[in-house]
């Protein structure tokens, strides 16, 4: 299975990402998205899955922010 | 071909194809590497291809106009594509878009080869636009969930 998966970064101001993984996100886990680290906190399915691909929503919190080069 | 064939398997764009379609797809990409932050095209650029990222993430930004600073809209990783509105509506780029991490890897399928692919095999041309048309509803979903997170 392929997991689309939206994640929105509560608060609203950072624009979040869509990214295609083949591990289904986990409340706790951690994404990185841009330069920094997100916490997943919910995850819900956003649209019925269809054929290999599950279509997901997840909402994040940033956890830390990596070093620029 | 065969690595590539099962990447674009896990590429929603190209689900519903057989193998032989998404062979006859790989034909028409051409890969294309970028490193961090190294712009892959401008906003209002002319726009002949359309991207699907291998690796890596980039971040798709919008300037409102020359003078306001560009504001970033959203980040797409593995397995999105981009650049697909102006190969539809023949348009100008309508974002920046940058890579964000070294070695990020995308494939480039320009409109004259995706348009004589659709043209001689109007299967995968259905697909892969009913594909382009599910993925745009998801951005507009992405975008509306944000509005509802603020």
């Amino acid at each position: 299975m392929v997991y689309k998966v939206s994640y929105v970064v509560l608060g609203g101001a950072h624009p979040g990402a869509i990214i295609n993984q083949f591990e289904q996100p986990k409340v706790g886990g951690h994404v990185k998205i841009g330069k920094n680290t997100f916490e997943i906190v919910e995850v819900n399915e956003l649209m019925p899955a269809r054929g290999d691909f599950a279509f997901l929503h997840a909402t994040v919190k940033q956890i830390g922010k990596s070093k620029k080069k | 071909m065969t690595n590539q064939l099962q990447l674009y398997k896990a590429v929603e764009l190209f689900n519903g194809l057989t193998n032989e379609q998404i062979e006859a797809l790989i034909t028409i990409s051409q890969e294309e590497v970028y490193q961090e932050d190294q712009v892959i095209f401008s906003q209002d650029d002319e726009g002949e291809k359309m991207y699907i990222i291998r690796s890596g993430q980039v971040e798709i930004s919008v300037q409102a106009d020359r003078q306001a600073p560009a504001e970033t809209k959203i980040f797409l990783g593995q397995g999105q594509i981009f650049g697909e509105i102006a190969l539809i509506d023949y348009g100008t780029r309508s974002a920046t878009v940058r890579a964000m991490n070294d070695e990020t890897i995308v494939d480039a399928i320009h409109r004259d080869s995706f348009n004589q692919l659709c043209q001689s095999s109007t299967a995968i041309g259905f697909v892969v636009m009913r594909n382009l048309a599910i993925d745009l509803s998801y951005k507009l979903r992405h975008q509306n969930l944000r509005s509802t997170k603020r």
